[in-house]
């Protein structure tokens, strides 16, 4: 309860602290600014039309100065040019001296500036005026028109001087250019009344005045006060405008200035030495700069003072449905949600107070479902808590039974592993018999074809064999007939040897003959030696022949024998190879049959490598699928161990929501709705 | 509703003042770009100076390699106006400007709509003058006038008076105008107490300058010194003088512009003094004064710029029997 009171009183001194501070604070903060930024804005418009009407005063007076100056020198132009064209018909006309008179006379009162009329003065002292001018002057050639006047051929104005009537004049002067023996002046004297006019009447702004100076002698030539004209402008002047004014002249400074407590302009009147002077009190040009300036600040202050009511008008109302929030606001933070706020403002205020009876409302609402349900919830609670513990002891007991499928599948597992590697073993060594016996079929078939080249080859030396006995016959009976020839040799020489008998026999009855004969038969004699002898040499030769005969049918025998022994040995090769040939075939029939039987074989070794990879696949994803098995059943061990600590934790919670709803209902208990 | 309303007073009261104070400072902002090209106006080429100036400011945009027309428009006013009027349209950044007559400046400046004009050789008068708008560039007559009298002062020996004649320009004409007051004005200061025997305007020409001092023989007064507007006018007072039996040694007689003829005379020992106007630098100076002008500068950095913007014055330079030889 304490604590409470405490929280209450704080929110109340924070209430009071607001209230005063929100309307006091924004004047605070609005008040100096915007009295500041009015005097920023009244000073820098005062000063900035200060110098601009300053300006524009100077302007005017500029202006209004320019104007006089401008019709001052028109006015002495327009004279001026009369005069010279006067001039120039007296020039042009070169009359004689008498007939000077009648020329001054008709222009005579042509010119109302000029009444006198125009006058000719001569170096010898002679003076020519029209008939009825009154113009006299007692000694020409010192007259100050004449000075002036021979100073210059085109006509100009000279200083201002006293006339004969004892009038301020100005004279424009010059030499008349016709007859270079007596020097004549023409001169016209215009009096500065009709300056002074301009001067003083023809300025332009209100308050101000004009003097016009002869800048040679610093004579005054025109003024408003008649007293100062004809004096000399002097900057020893008791009057200190006209002072600053004749130092501004001497000093050839024409610029508008302030003097004492005027402003003066100047002007130089062109084509004369004149400066006419403007001036006007400072007081004139400053008048209306104050009367802006006090229409300013009191402008200024006025809207300060509407701006701060504004202010305060606008904060109160704006502030006023703040008060009733504020103390519905403190209601609430007592726990009163009975209340009731009404703001009908459509600013951000109005919108809070309606946001706040909306969220009263829902609080309300809130607050009553709130009450509701704990007490739902604290029931819940209970029988979740019965219901866990249930669970807990349940789930215990799938623990202990998922533990044993485990064990269980763990063997299975096992086995399952173990046949899937046997299985791989037996398709590895069937793998290899296949390979193996592929390559027995191979050599075999290279047997086969090496049997029978073989006894293609043999029957070939069967036909050589044969061949080779046709020829050993062919040579016996060559043999043989070699004999027979050598035996009608042996015949032939048995002639031979009878023959060479017989003539030997011949020989000797010669010789005897020969030696009966004597001389005559000696001749013959010889011839039966020589004959004689040649039958020896011949029954020598025959025996010789018949040796060598006898040799050769030895030979021939023995070559028949071998012949015949070689003949027989054929006989046995050929019965050899027709033997062997026979086994060759036999041979190659009984590989043939191997053969045959080997691709049997490796055909089944095929099926057989077949069916024992199919039985290793298969064997290995059952060991996989009996790997899955057992992570499955670990992790259903697992869960059933999860289920059983979870279990626990709903118990434990459900428990400790028990003990929250009961608070809950307690702290609900205690708002008003 | 209040507060707005007060609010919108406010923000009213603010934007008024500022509105009332920003109206006097309206400022034309400078609008050139692109590549700088003059048109230089003269009324004709039939002067010595015109000339020298003529081909120092033709010479000097050559140099910089800038564009530049010139067109010679004769003394007619109406024909100057139709030139400055259409200058802009035809792509001028700015214009270079003899006047026909001096006092037709303002019409110039409202015609140029905006282009930037130099006004050369002859003086538009000081109120039609705008600070780095329309700009005036030449010699300070003034000056040609104080360098007259302070030579004749000076080798006179101070004299306490003095009788004077002076020959002057044109009426009306800024040199006229300048170089004669400036001659009085510096003959006062200097405490000579000037006589002004004869004054009278010699319109450049020798032939009226002769005349004028043939007539001032006439009047039976004595003269210590003379002062021309020009050279020409002094070469015709030499002339009167020789034929009069005036010695031009004892009194001198003084000119303006340094023509090759003055120069000559002064070197024969005639013409005592002149002044030598600086057509080169007048033309560098006013084709300087275009080009900054163009591109919306001020003439403030240009040597001889005066402070208010308005005028560039080149400066005379005095010429005689000493130095004279310089100028031939």
């Amino acid at each position: 309860m304490g604590e409470q009171t405490s929280k209450t009183k704080a929110a109340k001194a924070v209430k009071k602290r607001r209230v005063r501070k929100i309307s006091t604070k924004l004047l605070w903060y609005i008040v100096p600014l915007v009295t500041f930024t009015v005097v920023v804005l009244v000073a820098v418009a005062g000063e900035l039309s200060k110098a601009r009407m300053k300006e524009m005063a100077n302007e005017t007076l500029e202006s209004s100065i320019s104007n006089q100056a401008d019709n001052i020198e028109s006015w002495l132009d327009n004279n001026l040019e009369f005069f010279s064209t006067v001039k120039l018909v007296i020039e042009t006309e070169h009359p004689a001296d008498f007939e000077l008179v009648k020329i001054l006379d008709a222009f005579y009162g042509y010119n109302k500036s000029n009444p006198d009329g125009m006058y000719i003065g001569t170096s010898s002292g002679k003076l020519y005026t029209a008939r009825e001018s009154a113009f006299t002057e007692e000694n020409v050639t010192e007259s100050i028109w004449f000075k002036q006047g021979i100073t210059r051929v085109g006509m100009a104005y000279g200083s201002a001087h006293q006339n004969y009537n004892g009038d301020m004049v100005i004279s424009a002067t010059g030499i008349l250019d016709m007859d270079r023996v007596d020097l004549k002046v023409i001169g016209a004297d215009v009096p500065l009344d009709s300056i002074t006019v301009i001067v003083n009447s023809g300025v332009k702004m209100k308050g101000a005045s004009s003097f016009l100076v002869d800048t040679t002698d610093g004579t005054i030539l025109a003024h408003r006060d008649a007293s100062l004209v004809s004096t000399t402008l002097s900057d020893t002047s008791s009057d200190a405008l006209l002072k600053g004014a004749a130092k501004k002249i001497a000093a050839g400074d024409y610029d508008t200035c302030e003097i004492d407590s005027y402003v003066a302009a100047f002007k130089q009147v062109e084509g004369t030495d004149w400066i006419l002077v403007s001036y006007i009190p400072k007081s004139e040009i400053l008048g209306p700069i104050y009367q802006m300036s006090w229409y300013l600040v009191i402008i200024g202050v006025i809207a300060v003072f509407l701006i701060i009511v504004a202010i305060l008008l606008v904060v109160r109302k704006v502030i006023a449905p703040l008060t009733v929030i504020t103390s519905n606001i403190t209601a609430m933070t007592e726990g009163d949600f009975t209340i009731n706020v009404d703001v009908n403002s459509n600013d951000e205020i109005g919108v809070m107070g309606k946001q706040v009876t909306e969220f009263v409302d829902s609080m309300r609402n809130m607050l009553a479902s709130i009450s509701n349900e704990s007490e739902k919830l604290r029931n819940e609670s209970d029988s979740s808590d019965k219901v866990s513990k249930t669970m807990f002891s349940a789930s215990q007991s799938q623990a202990a039974a998922m533990e044993q499928l485990n064990e269980t599948v763990d063997q299975l597992a096992q086995a399952v592993n173990d046949i899937a590697q046997n299985a791989t073993t037996l398709a590895t060594v069937v793998s290899d018999t296949r390979d193996n016996s592929d390559k027995a079929s191979i050599s075999m078939k290279e047997t086969v074809e090496m049997s029978q080249k073989g006894r293609s080859d043999m029957e070939k030396l069967s036909e050589a064999m044969t061949g080779i006995e046709g020829a050993n016959n062919e040579l016996v009976e060559s043999i043989n007939q070699v004999g027979a020839a050598s035996e009608e040799i042996t015949n032939i020489v048995g002639m031979i040897s009878a023959i060479a008998e017989e003539t030997n026999l011949l020989s000797l009855n010669a010789s005897i003959e020969a030696a009966r004969a004597g001389e005559s038969g000696r001749g013959f004699a010889v011839v039966a030696t020589q004959i004689g002898k040649l039958a020896q040499t011949s029954a020598e030769s025959a025996q010789n022949i018949s040796k060598l005969i006898e040799e050769v049918r030895g030979l021939i025998e023995k070559a028949v024998g071998q012949a015949n022994a070689s003949a027989e040995s054929i006989r046995e090769n050929s019965e050899l190879i027709d033997v062997a040939v026979g086994t060759f075939d036999k041979i190659y029939t009984n590989i043939q049959q191997s053969n045959e039987l080997m691709e049997a074989m490796i055909e089944n070794v095929s099926k057989v490598d077949e069916v024992a990879t199919t039985v290793a696949a298969i064997s290995e994803e059952q060991a996989a699928s009996a790997d899955e098995i057992l992570t499955t059943s670990e992790n259903m061990v697992q869960m059933a161990n999860d289920i059983t600590k979870s279990s626990q934790d709903v118990a434990d919670n459900s428990e400790e929501l028990a003990g929250t709803s009961q608070t809950l209902t307690s702290y609900v208990q205690r708002f008003k709705i | 509703m209040k507060k707005i309303i007060t609010c919108l007073l406010a923000g009213i009261l603010m934007v008024t003042a500022l509105v009332g104070c920003g109206q006097a400072s309206t400022v034309s902002a400078a609008e050139h770009s692109g590549d700088t090209k003059i048109l230089f106006i003269m009324p004709d080429l039939n002067d010595v100076f015109r000339i020298s100036l003529s081909n120092a400011i033709m010479s000097e945009c050559e140099a910089k390699g800038i564009t530049v027309d010139l067109v010679q428009s004769g003394k007619s006013v109406e024909a100057q106006y139709s030139l400055v009027e259409s200058a802009k349209s035809q792509g001028y950044s700015a214009i270079i400007l003899k006047l026909a007559d001096a006092s037709t400046a303002l019409q110039m400046d409202v015609a140029s709509n905006g282009l930037p004009i130099v006004y050369v050789n002859n003086k538009p008068k000081d109120e039609h003058l705008e600070a780095d708008k329309y700009i005036y560039v030449a010699s300070n007559e003034e000056e040609a006038g104080q360098l007259q009298a302070e030579y004749v002062l000076n080798k006179l020996g101070n004299p306490s008076s003095m009788n004077v004649i002076i020959i002057e320009g044109e009426p009306g004409h800024s040199g006229t105008i300048g170089r004669t007051s400036a001659v009085k004005k510096t003959l006062k200061d200097n405490g000579c107490n000037a006589n002004y025997v004869f004054v009278d305007y010699g319109n450049w020409s020798d032939s009226k300058a002769e005349d004028l001092f043939n007539i001032f023989t006439l009047t039976g007064q004595d003269v210590d010194a003379v002062f021309c507007n020009n050279d020409t006018m002094a070469l015709g007072v030499i002339e009167a003088m020789k034929k009069n039996g005036y010695s031009y040694k004892d009194i001198p007689v003084c000119g303006v512009d340094a023509t090759s003829n003055g120069c000559a005379s002064i070197q024969k020992g005639e013409i005592s003094f002149s002044v030598l106007q600086n057509a080169k630098g007048q033309g560098a100076a006013a084709v300087d004064a275009a080009i900054t002008l163009s591109k919306g500068g001020s003439i403030k950095n240009i040597e001889y710029a005066t402070e208010d913007c308005k005028y560039i014055f080149v400066p005379f330079e005095p010429v005689d029997a000493s130095n004279v030889s310089n100028y031939r």
